[in-house]
């Protein structure tokens, strides 16, 4: 039975009260600020499901490009090649992704740490290089998406915003559910896990095509927004980059550190273009060296990030997926850690 | 005499080419302790590793519950009922002692997470455990790390319990605690075999002992004889005659 606290009313409140702002932002937003947070929701979802795969599954993956550059170039081929509509590109690409996740999984399975880590790496280059060579996809001279009517920033942003919250409430139902409760034990001790009765395969290759199609509609919204995709930018490490910063920041292992990890990458990034407009000169780089540096400050000083460090601290969890053990009280939890 | 829960018969097994366990035959009946001791290297945790399915046998059947489970996945053994703890405790540090056991009985007995709570109260409460219940896992001492090592095992709803050097590296008042578990166990009407060095707990806990010898059974009976017998005391002290061996 679940109590209805103080606590688990004011999370409900702020997370209607977020939903609401971002929706009201779709019509009340200036150009810049509805860029702006198209950017944070797709980069949130990004590290959602990198959170989900590598936080929780214990699957570093450093191939989430595979992904967006899957999707944005099926999106690219249905919409320019085949003309077909976008709803149908979008899911075209999500099930292409699903579709390559699930043929990976099979090599990428028998592989766990650092190997998993290098082989996703090298298919996303190995794919990278597939796509620059091949007629289908105009090489590298990229592909633009063409559709009639173009939809806006805003319309891009109200599908973006509604992916991102759908993928939270996913990975909370994941989290809280049996599936979950495998996937940590998993990350921390697979041998064990299994020892338990917990099919690792199966578990790894949910939580992989899960990702997967979430990743594949990122990217395929991602370019839908640029207008156009080249292998250099789809297949770019620049994404693992970027997830694995957001989660880092934010905090590895809670749902809630990508968000602020999305934010603050984001940000980041906003101002060094905006420094680099002041300067009237091309910063070329920089901004990866703040992003660098912040890294390893939080890293250092904090290395379960912003919020994980807050929730460890103060033993609570914004987004709550934790079980506790019945008619033993919560607080006895801290006395015997205080020992 | 009571039923067979486990018969090895003509058991080879080992990792990639090196040969551990060589025609290895015993077997367990329902509601006994079986001590198992032996030399370092001669192939007690293998035993563990070619019954729970960490390694498949090269040769021979291991029957369990009057099935062949020679070849079937480590997952599907633990489903079936074979529950083991690790000689060095693996818990899974980052979730609460409660979830750790939570795993096992959600995965390992397949209950539903409400439907196992009543499972995981009784395993931590009786490995002493359940005032700890909502700590994090990671920061247990030793003893409590191997306490929840056979709590997580009983969270599985074993037929089978596999207990692995469950009172090495503990003071002597801890190992105690731990034969007093394991008689508790026993008592309740389990089916364990207990691998162990401290030749106290094998003579005090156990029904039956089986002392191995280079991947292959020494000897099995009543633990008083089997540590005075000849064969184990040449074992662990040498043979008169050095130079034969």
């Amino acid at each position: 039975m679940k109590k209805w606290t103080v606590g688990s009313m004011v999370r409900i409140i702020v997370i209607i009260a977020v939903i609401v702002f971002l929706y009201v932002m779709f019509f009340a937003g200036s150009r810049n600020a509805i860029r702006i947070l198209l950017s944070i929701a797709l980069y949130c979802t990004l590290g959602q499901m990198w959170n989900l795969l590598s936080g929780y599954a214990g699957m570093t993956s450093l191939g989430q490009q595979i992904f967006i550059g899957l999707a944005g170039y099926s999106v690219a081929v249905c919409t320019a090649t085949y003309g077909l509509p976008l709803w149908l590109a979008m899911i075209a690409g999500a099930i292409v992704c699903v579709i390559a996740a699930f043929l990976l999984s099979y090599v990428f399975s028998r592989m766990s740490g650092m190997y998993f880590a290098i082989a996703t790496w090298v298919t996303a280059e190995a794919l990278k290089i597939l796509f620059k060579s091949w007629g289908f996809v105009k090489m590298g001279a990229g592909m633009t998406i063409k559709v009639s009517p173009y939809p806006s920033t805003a319309q891009i942003y109200l599908i973006a915003v509604t992916v991102c919250i759908v993928s939270m409430f996913v990975v909370y139902f994941i989290l809280n559910s049996r599936v979950g409760l495998s996937l940590v034990a998993m990350r921390d001790d697979a041998g064990a896990a299994a020892s338990v009765g917990v099919n690792l395969f199966r578990t790894k290759l949910f939580c992989f095509m899960l990702s997967a199609g979430i990743t594949g509609v990122v990217g395929g919204l991602y370019y839908l927004n640029q207008g156009s995709i080249f292998p250099d930018g789809g297949f770019g490490n620049s994404w693992t980059i970027a997830a694995v910063f957001i989660v880092i920041i934010g905090g590895v292992g809670s749902m809630t550190g990508p968000v602020v990890g999305a934010i603050c990458y984001v940000v980041i990034t906003e101002v060094t273009v905006k420094i680099e407009n002041y300067l009237n000169t091309s910063l070329l780089g920089v901004n990866l060296i703040i992003l660098g540096a912040i890294a390893i400050i939080v890293i250092l000083f904090l290395p379960n990030g912003i919020i994980g460090t807050i929730e460890r601290k103060f033993d609570f969890e914004f987004i709550p997926s934790k079980r506790h053990a019945p008619d033993i009280p919560r607080n006895a939890v801290t006395e015997t850690q205080k020992k | 005499m009571a039923e067979t829960v486990l018969e090895f018969s003509h058991v080879d097994a080992g990792y990639g080419r090196v040969h551990i366990l060589k025609d290895l035959s015993f077997h367990v009946a329902r509601g006994e302790v079986l001590g198992v001791i032996g030399p370092n290297g001669c192939g007690k945790t293998t035993m563990f590793n070619a019954l729970t399915g960490q390694i498949i046998p090269f040769h021979g059947h291991i029957q369990f519950m009057n099935h062949d489970i020679t070849k079937i996945s480590s997952t599907k053994r633990c489903r079936s009922g074979i529950g083991r703890t690790y000689q060095i405790p693996r818990p899974f540090e980052n979730m609460s002692v409660y979830e750790n056991v939570l795993v096992a009985a959600v995965y390992g007995a397949g209950l539903s997470e409400k439907k196992a709570a009543p499972l995981c109260k009784e395993s931590l409460e009786i490995t002493g455990l359940y005032s700890k219940a909502n700590t994090r896992s990671g920061s247990l001492t030793l003893l409590d790390r191997k306490r929840l090592e056979i709590a997580r095992a009983l969270g599985t709803n074993p037929k089978l319990l596999l207990l692995d050097e469950v009172a090495a590296g503990l003071t002597d008042i801890e190992i105690q605690d731990i034969m007093q578990l394991v008689t508790t166990l026993k008592a309740e009407g389990h089916t364990i075999i207990w691998i162990e060095h401290i030749i106290e707990t094998m003579v005090h806990c156990t029904d039956r002992l089986m002392c191995m010898s280079d991947g292959h059974e020494l000897i099995v009976g009543n633990p008083q004889e089997v540590i005075s017998s000849k064969p184990v005391e040449e074992i662990y002290l040498g043979t008169e005659e050095d130079e034969s061996a």
